[in-house]
């Protein structure tokens, strides 16, 4: 317990870097050699990590907007972690080459045609990121600049910047659902998909959140202010952000499956029978209930430890999820795993993580200027 | 008081503070029939009086248990077994079409059990109880604090507690007639 | 929407209570509204008004009841008019009243103490206008109770795959769920009532009704957790309540109406509705009553804020909506948004845009959100945007579906002008005669929350 933050976090970032870049050149090796399988794949594994991103640069934008005193413990995590957003676009690339092996090829009639054909498609995929990297860069610029100059002009613009940056993000995330996910199905489409992305990115980012403040509520200076009520705090936004997944998740069910029509409901024909059934049902116990009746118990949302094994099995759920969502458009008769279904996941999170460590041990870990730093010592 | 019996000792306090600190001093003191009266509820006070916890959420916990399984049986036997309907092809076990009056009930008897639990487990309605018997005691629900201590406490003696509360800097210590 | 955080920031620190209130000044302040002020003049000009609507209701539900449904607008293909409207309308108000006590009650957000009653009144009142439009609509409502599981002699039983009788356990928990809410939270205040009252009848109606309420640490302990626990379980009845309500909708396959953002759309819409319902009620009652103290700007503020986002979801539904009916590729959705845009209705569609989503952008400026005026202004478009979005989505959906051949028109009669108009009569009548006798701030949490402040250090 002697080590500083800095010598840990460093250690990790090792660490990650060589994963990462000894797993990636193991599934370059695979996308030589299975470039469909590959892409498959590959297109699960950067959902899941930029559902991080985007979760954290969200979560990052609702604290700034809400300004309840849990979000100063996590400020810096959530800031590093929307910094890696310029990272995503380097690992979007894959997705642009093999578009057309990837995705069905869009009709040639009607307003498909239009919306999903290449220009178009990469159009909107450029837009998404800049969007998505400018707010970013922003969010964590006049954050650097609160650092340095203590000007209380800065918390003003980031909770101005946060309101519209909200709805950009509602909005552009829904389009990048449809665009990435959603049309690789071709017939389906569902009004409610773009919220449970929202809400999918949320809970895995917290969840990632919740494991990042738990190692380093262990060292100072973040072991003062990140109490027991802080940690209860994250515990019910992840209780929060499960019983709105459930809600959203259910709701498209129970919708589609009253109306039983031929153009939504093989989406869920191929999802609940056979392998891809039995992932459901898992996804309903350890993505809903297990972990809500779990973070219901103030005990455990109470231990930072405890809390911290709900948020990592959510975290790994936040891949089955995804998992479930986009495989059964390639193999809607039944799952199956192949290597680079689990390689790929750590070959791109070793990279993020040495870029989102990267960024966090630059700076002091706690926002000595947000006008939350000195009630939260004095009040706790 | 002629005639009347002793039902114990109220003492008057002007803040929660000094209520919650008259309240810990008398259960050190030894006092174990008492209670604490005050306007709204002061964080820490039930525990200073010896109510540490409540059974009330493990009530409620059964409550809601009842609702959901007894809404979910009702549905099914009704539409499975009771009275079988085919509506638009779907099959008799319609469970996605079952939960959500499933999740009604399971709040409603949650609910039920949650407002009749309390009121009972406080033993209200009331009509009678000694405390009104003092006319200060009417400030209770107004801005004023107070501790009663019971004379079937073993420890209670009228001269010996009634000392015990004006040492508490109490405002004024009354009796309470049953 | 943030705390109450004492502290070094001026512009944080806002009060949720005005300085220098003690707890015998909010209990005098507040109980003498109801004990000794007496009956108003301004009080008996709107109970009378209330009351005129309330009695043009009865008129119309008495013919209504000699004549049938036929009086109404109602036709075949539109068979769900006004009725169906004003139900959806009604008890997506009652929802912020539910989410202000639990919800809120849940993040610890002290400022609600000062608006929870009379915003759980509203949400009472609100159901029960609601929950009259749909028995008014059955034609025969004396038989509301088939709907009901129960054993009768021809061993029938409610077909549970219907959201028609989901709406009808929803509507039903909801209602008795905010009563008991309501009531739990009045019975410390209605004890200070009979302490205070000065006539006998009133000590003994007070009385009563307080159940001996005295006070005691034990059963505060027990209260406090059973308010939290109502909390808990109230908020996701909340939120499922007007998912029931969506599923009315989307459970069917209608062009318009089986569409999977419905429930969440739906709940935002509702909350959007309700808390313009709040500040509408709010912002006279605080003048009125000079109620300053309790329900300061900072509340005024953040609900505007409130309603702002939950109009933001509204606003990303109707986006989706629009886009899924292309994207879809299916020519009956298609035809559906053409339809609303550009069809009869297309007049009611524009203003609904501009009531629901243009206008009430002007909340971003702090100015128009501070400003009782247009805030009230901006509450009352609010409202009836949301009455309007119901309207296009029922009467839209219906009058043209999948064959030409069945399209017709609607257009409401007198009597469902009257109805509608009515049912603000009995919301306002009952909402008066709670103003008059029970407080219309809880009390006791103002005491605590007074408590809380001086514990505090000053800023």
């Amino acid at each position: 317990m002697n080590d500083s933050p800095a010598t840990v976090l460093s250690r990790i970032q090792q660490r990650s870097l060589g994963i990462g870049i000894v797993v990636s050149a193991i599934c370059a090796w695979g996308a030589y050699v299975h470039w469909t399988r590959f892409l498959q794949a590959y297109l699960v594994a950067f959902f899941f990590w930029l559902n991080i991103s985007l979760g954290c640069f969200a979560i990052l934008m609702l604290q700034h907007m809400i300004k309840g005193r849990w979000g100063l413990v996590i400020r810096r995590s959530l800031e590093a972690g929307a910094s890696t957003l310029p990272l995503m676009v380097l690992f979007f690339i894959p997705l642009l080459a093999g578009h057309a092996r990837l995705y069905p090829p869009p009709p040639t009639t009607g307003f498909k045609a239009v919306y999903l054909n290449w220009p178009f498609f990469l159009g909107r995929a450029v837009f998404y990121f800049a969007v998505w990297v400018l707010m970013a860069w922003l969010l964590n610029k006049w954050s650097d600049d609160q650092d340095r100059t203590g000007d209380p002009v800065f918390q003003a613009r980031l909770t101005r910047l946060s309101g519209p940056g909200l709805i950009i993000f509602g909005l552009t995330i829904t389009f990048a659902a449809v665009d990435w996910v959603m049309s690789l199905e071709t017939g389906f489409f569902s009004t409610i998909y773009g919220m449970i992305f929202m809400v999918a990115a949320a809970l895995a980012a917290m969840a990632f959140i919740t494991v990042m403040a738990m190692i380093l509520a262990r060292y100072k200076p973040l072991s003062e202010v990140a109490t027991a009520e802080r940690f209860h705090n994250y515990g019910n936004l992840l209780l929060v952000f499960v019983l709105l997944w459930a809600y959203l998740s259910f709701s498209q069910f129970l919708i589609i499956w009253a109306g039983n029509l031929q153009d939504e409901i093989p989406w869920y024909v191929s999802r609940a029978y056979g392998g891809w059934g039995v992932i459901a049902l898992f996804l309903v116990l350890f993505h809903f209930a297990i972990p809500f009746v779990l973070l219901l118990n103030r005990p455990i949302t109470k231990s930072s430890r405890a809390l911290a094994g709900v948020a990592i099995a959510l975290f790994i759920m936040g891949w089955v999820d995804l998992y479930w969502i986009i495989e059964p458009a390639f193999r809607p008769q039944g799952p199956q795993l192949s290597w680079m279904d689990i390689a790929t996941p750590f070959g791109l999170g070793g990279l993020w993580m040495a870029v989102f460590l990267q960024k966090l041990r630059k700076r002091p870990l706690l926002p000595l200027h947000d006008p939350r730093f000195e009630e939260v010592l004095e009040y706790d | 008081m002629a005639g009347r019996r002793l039902y114990g000792l109220m003492a008057e306090f002007d803040t929660p503070e000094a209520l919650l600190y008259a309240a810990r001093a008398a259960r050190e003191e030894g006092y174990r029939k008492f209670d604490a009266y005050s306007p709204f509820g002061i964080e820490g006070l039930a525990e200073a009086v010896g109510f540490p916890k409540t059974r009330l959420p493990v009530l409620v916990f059964f409550g809601g248990l009842f609702g959901c399984c007894g809404g979910f049986f009702m549905q099914w036997w009704a539409n499975v077994i009771g009275y079988p309907l085919n509506i638009g092809g779907k099959p008799y076990d319609s469970w996605p079409a079952f939960i959500p009056i499933t999740f009604e009930l399971t709040i409603l008897c949650a609910a039920l059990t949650t407002v009749i639990g309390m009121i009972a487990l406080n033993g209200l309605p009331a009509p009678y109880h000694p405390a009104f018997n003092v006319p200060r005691f009417a400030l209770a629900s107004r801005d004023h604090f107070f501790l009663l201590i019971e004379a079937e406490d073993p420890k209670f003696d009228p001269k010996e507690t009634q000392e015990f509360l004006e040492a508490l800097h109490a405002q004024e210590v009354s009796e309470v007639e049953a | 929407m943030e705390p109450v955080e004492p502290g070094k920031n001026a512009a944080v620190a806002e009060p949720v209570l005005a300085p220098g209130h003690s707890f015998g000044s909010v209990t005098d302040q507040i109980s003498a509204i109801v004990l000794t002020r007496g009956t108003g003049k301004k009080w008996m000009g709107g109970f009378a008004v209330a009351i005129a609507l309330l009695l043009m209701l009865n008129f119309a539900i008495t013919v209504l009841f000699a004549k049938g449904v036929g009086i109404w607008g109602i036709n075949i293909p539109v068979g769900w008019g006004f009725a169906i409207v004003n139900f959806v309308w009604w008890i997506g108000i009652g929802h912020a009243g539910t989410l202000i006590s639990a919800f809120l009650l849940l993040m610890r957000q002290q400022w609600r103490s000062s608006v929870n009653r009379f915003a759980e009144a509203m949400t009472i009142f609100a159901v029960a206008c609601a929950g009259m439009f749909p028995l008014l609509h059955m034609g025969r409502p004396w038989l509301f109770y088939w709907l009901f599981p129960y054993p009768d002699t021809m061993t029938l039983w409610p077909q549970f795959r219907s959201p028609l009788v989901w709406d009808v356990f929803a509507v039903s928990t909801y209602a008795t769920v905010s009563i008991l809410f309501w009531f739990v939270g009045l019975i410390p205040d209605l004890a200070t009532l009979r302490d205070r009252a000065t006539t006998k009848i009133k000590q003994v109606v007070y009385g009563i009704l307080s159940m001996g309420w005295r006070g005691s640490a034990k059963h505060w302990k027990r209260y406090e957790t059973a308010s939290l626990l109502l909390a808990g379980l109230a908020t996701p009845l909340v939120v499922s309540v007007h998912t029931v309500v969506s599923f009315d909708f989307t459970i069917a396959i209608e062009p318009g109406w089986h569409s999977t953002i419905f429930p969440p759309y739906f709940v935002a819409g509702a909350i959007y509705s309700g808390f313009a319902m709040v500040l509408c009620l709010a912002i006279p009652l605080r003048k009125y009553y000079g109620l300053e103290d309790f329900v300061t700007l900072r509340h005024m503020d953040t609900m505007a804020k409130i309603m702002l986002a939950t109009g933001w979801i509204v606003a990303y539904s109707y986006i989706m909506e629009t886009f899924m009916a292309f994207y879809s590729g299916n020519p009956f959705d298609r035809y559906m948004i053409m339809n609303r845009m550009f069809g009869p209705y297309a007049t009611v569609y524009w203003i609904l845009i501009a009531a629901n989503l243009v206008i009430p952008q002007l909340l971003w400026i702090k100015k128009m959100r501070r400003n009782m005026l247009t805030l009230f202004l901006l509450s009352l478009c609010v409202q009836t945007g949301m009455w309007l979005e119901r309207f296009v989505i029922i009467i839209t959906s219906l009058s043209r579906d999948f064959v030409p051949s069945s399209w017709g028109m609607y257009y409401p009669t007198r009597w469902d002008w009257m109805t509608f108009l009515g049912s603000i009569g009995l919301f306002f009548t009952l909402f008066y005669l709670f103003i008059r006798f029970l407080p219309m701030i809880s009390i006791h949490e103002m005491r605590e929350l007074v408590h809380k402040t001086e514990e505090e250090p000053a800023a």
